[in-house]
């Protein structure tokens, strides 16, 4: 499911397999990918900023945050989580394993800054756990839609 | 004892300096106000942030290493929603340097 989100999408889906981190990446990135706002190049990208740079999106215990820069291929803001029924390893020294997976893409280094100070806000306030008890992408999409909400 | 700059620049380093360094950009930013802190905090990825001068540097550790006596504070997170371990460093590491009673 994806909805408009001032011209982006925010999209969610529950209880996917995945058969590694990398793996993860890429169909959190798929949703992203079937609305057109990002390129092909993106997912790919993604996965290589974490082999560059370390697995620091793994911003908290069981949740990573996958995102390239804006030239990496995003043509509109993005937002999608997969939820995993099996987590992954990311190589974090703290947070492992991951179930929950977002994949955000801005065109600009500016667009995104109030959609994710919402769901920085809203991770605070247990989206996470809203999202990992959701059965359905229709749930999850639900518990996504929260971070709309707000500005 | 230096007297704590003010405002306090900080800086939160990610490696692209737009993800997750934004979302802990806020974390900071919140429990700064709390402690009555006033801070200008600027999201980072690691490359920038080694040419720009900062009071306090915050980040996870595989980031942070590399700061290290790059200036007077330097804070290894590990979870960005937990604010209340966040306070606790900053506040032991303003005390170190007596910025805080």
């Amino acid at each position: 499911m994806t909805e408009d989100l001032e011209g982006g999408v925010l999209a969610a889906r529950a209880r996917r397999r995945a058969t590694d981190w990398r793996d993860a990446v890429h169909q959190a990135c798929a949703p992203l990918l079937e609305a057109d706002t990002i390129t092909d190049e993106y997912p790919r990208r993604c996965v290589e900023m974490v082999e560059e740079h370390g697995p620091y999106v793994v911003l908290a215990p069981g949740l990573a945050l996958a995102h390239a820069r804006p030239e990496d291929g995003v043509r509109r803001l993005g937002v999608a989580v997969i939820t995993l029924t099996e987590p992954v390893d990311f190589g974090h020294p703290d947070n492992d394993p991951v179930d929950v997976v977002f994949a955000f893409g801005s065109p600009d280094a500016d667009q995104h800054v109030s959609l994710l100070s919402s769901l920085a806000r809203h991770l605070v306030a247990g989206l996470a756990d809203r999202l990992r008890i959701a059965v359905g992408d229709h749930e999850a999409q639900q518990a996504l839609e929260e971070i709309r909400d707000d500005d | 004892m230096a007297a704590r700059p003010e405002p306090l620049k900080v800086l939160s380093v990610c490696g692209v300096g737009m993800g997750s360094s934004l979302m802990l950009r806020m974390t900071v930013e919140d429990v700064l106000k709390k402690m009555g802190v006033e801070a200008k905090v600027e999201a980072t990825d690691v490359s920038s942030a080694r040419g720009m001068q900062a009071d306090v540097i915050v980040g996870q550790g595989m980031h942070t290493e590399a700061f290290e006596g790059k200036a007077p504070v330097v804070v290894a997170i590990t979870n960005f929603m937990d604010k209340d371990a966040l306070e606790t460093q900053l506040t032991e590491a303003f005390k170190d340097q007596g910025w805080l009673e």
